[in-house]
């Protein structure tokens, strides 16, 4: 094509003073990459237009420059030297003042939740000390329980000891011999309960002094005379089952060593009574 | 400090890098600049001071917050800035609290009549002036299309003249302003 045409067109000077139409525009944007001499042409009226613009250029009023740059203010990106001067314009009491000057729901809503904070700050105390006090409290009730539950499961063992002997002791089968204080111990007495079928003993101290320490009663029966060891008493509920004792004629409690004798101590004995 | 103010420039790409970080020396560089030219261009067109001085106000705002849309590869930072303002300053004229106060200095009468005689406006200035300089067929077309904002096809009616004529008129006036812009 012919550039030179092209550009005496006067389509340069309508395009920069946008008076070309988007078509126009449009094939001079294309051209101009195309052809280095049209985008000069467009170069030089540009900078000949801008040069006579500069040089008839008239002041605008002054006011006009501050009443942008106030409109625009919170626009402009932050230099340094703009940060040190908003660090000193925060340190002057003009603006210390504008911290103070909050709105009047602002200044509720501060005193309201200062307010809150130190009542919750009360309230998470007291209901510290509640939670600790009724800690205490619920393991000193959950002791007590133990307590209390290890003592009804004695009891039921000892319920149902007693159960048995009970039982026991109405067995057909089982004789009851009555043993009496011996003179100068009157006031001691127990029972022997002797299973004539299977021969099994059982005591039932029904009051017998507590034994010295390192001291225990023995059970002797009688048997031909002559005293055979029956066991010794331990600490048992109801009827404490002895030793298995074929026949005997006679039974009897001495004081004994811990562990019992081979033969009785006679000056010991506490109480005696014979079978049938 | 007026000497360091002074001795500060920027090359064009500089400072259109600066413009689109928002930075305030650059736009301050900018106005300083640019402003009394584009005043002009502003004042020419809508030939009453306060507006104009609105007008540029509006202008600069426009300037700062459409950088981004800016195409160097268009053409100069300058040519864009100027037709922000020429779109700007017509707005302005066209507004109708603008139109209520020329009327009540009589000044809106017939384009054409404004445009035609010489005498009614003798205090124009920059681009109109050089304008008033062509020959009068060229003249009205250059009135009505770039300081009044008519198409050429409103033009063409207006003056009852083929749509062509008009487009080949102003080519030959743009080309001959651009002549007495160089001089």
């Amino acid at each position: 094509m012919n550039t030179q045409e092209y550009i005496q067109s006067g389509i340069i000077e309508s395009y920069v003073l946008g008076m070309a139409s988007s078509a126009e525009v449009a094939e001079l944007e294309q051209l101009c990459l195309q052809y280095p001499e049209i985008k000069k042409a467009l170069n030089d009226f540009e900078l000949a237009l801008e040069a006579n613009a500069l040089s008839k250029a008239v002041t605008p009023p002054p006011q006009v420059k501050k009443q942008i740059f106030a409109a625009l203010q919170s626009n402009f990106v932050e230099n340094e030297n703009k940060a040190a001067e908003n660090t000193k314009a925060l340190a002057s009491p003009l603006n210390e003042m504008m911290v103070v000057k909050m709105n009047q729901p602002s200044r509720f809503l501060a005193a309201a939740s200062i307010i809150l904070l130190v009542i919750s700050g009360g309230m998470n105390i007291y209901f510290y000390s509640k939670f600790k006090e009724t800690t205490q409290q619920y393991q000193a009730l959950v002791l007590e329980k133990n307590t209390l539950q290890a003592n009804n499961q004695i009891m039921q063992t000892k319920s149902l000891d007693m159960f048995n002997s009970m039982q026991m002791m109405t067995d057909p089968n089982m004789q009851k011999v009555s043993m009496p204080g011996i003179t100068g111990k009157e006031a001691n007495y127990a029972t022997v309960f002797w299973n004539l079928k299977s021969k099994d003993v059982y005591i039932l101290p029904n009051k017998l002094p507590q034994p010295a320490n390192g001291k225990q009663y023995q059970l002797w029966a009688i048997v031909d005379g002559k005293p055979v060891d029956a066991g010794v008493i331990s600490d048992c509920a109801g009827l404490c089952k002895m030793k298995n004792i074929p026949s005997a004629s006679m039974f009897a409690i001495t004081l004994e060593k811990l562990g019992g004798s081979e033969t009785p101590t006679l000056s010991e004995m506490y109480v005696a009574g014979k079978v049938g | 400090m007026l000497y360091l103010e002074q001795a500060q420039h920027y090359s064009e790409s500089e400072l259109i890098l600066l413009l689109t970080q928002q930075s305030e020396t650059a736009f301050s560089y900018l106005y300083d600049h640019y402003s009394g030219a584009l005043y002009a261009s502003i004042l020419s067109i809508v030939n009453n001071q306060e507006a104009a001085a609105d007008t540029l106000q509006e202008v600069f705002i426009k300037i700062f917050r459409q950088i981004h849309s800016y195409d160097s590869s268009k053409g100069r930072l300058y040519t864009w800035m100027l037709n922000i303002a020429r779109n700007a300053a017509i707005d302005t004229t066209r507004s109708k609290g603008f139109q209520k106060t020329q009327k009540n200095q009589a000044l809106s009468e017939n384009v054409y009549d404004l445009a035609g005689s010489a005498e009614i406006k003798t205090d124009f200035i920059g681009l109109r002036k050089l304008v008033h300089g062509l020959k009068p067929e060229w003249r009205v077309l250059v009135e009505l299309s770039y300081f009044e904002g008519y198409t050429q096809d409103e033009i063409a009616k207006m003056l009852d003249i083929p749509l062509g004529t008009v487009k080949t008129r102003l080519r030959a006036a743009l080309k001959e302003l651009h002549k007495l812009i160089k001089e």
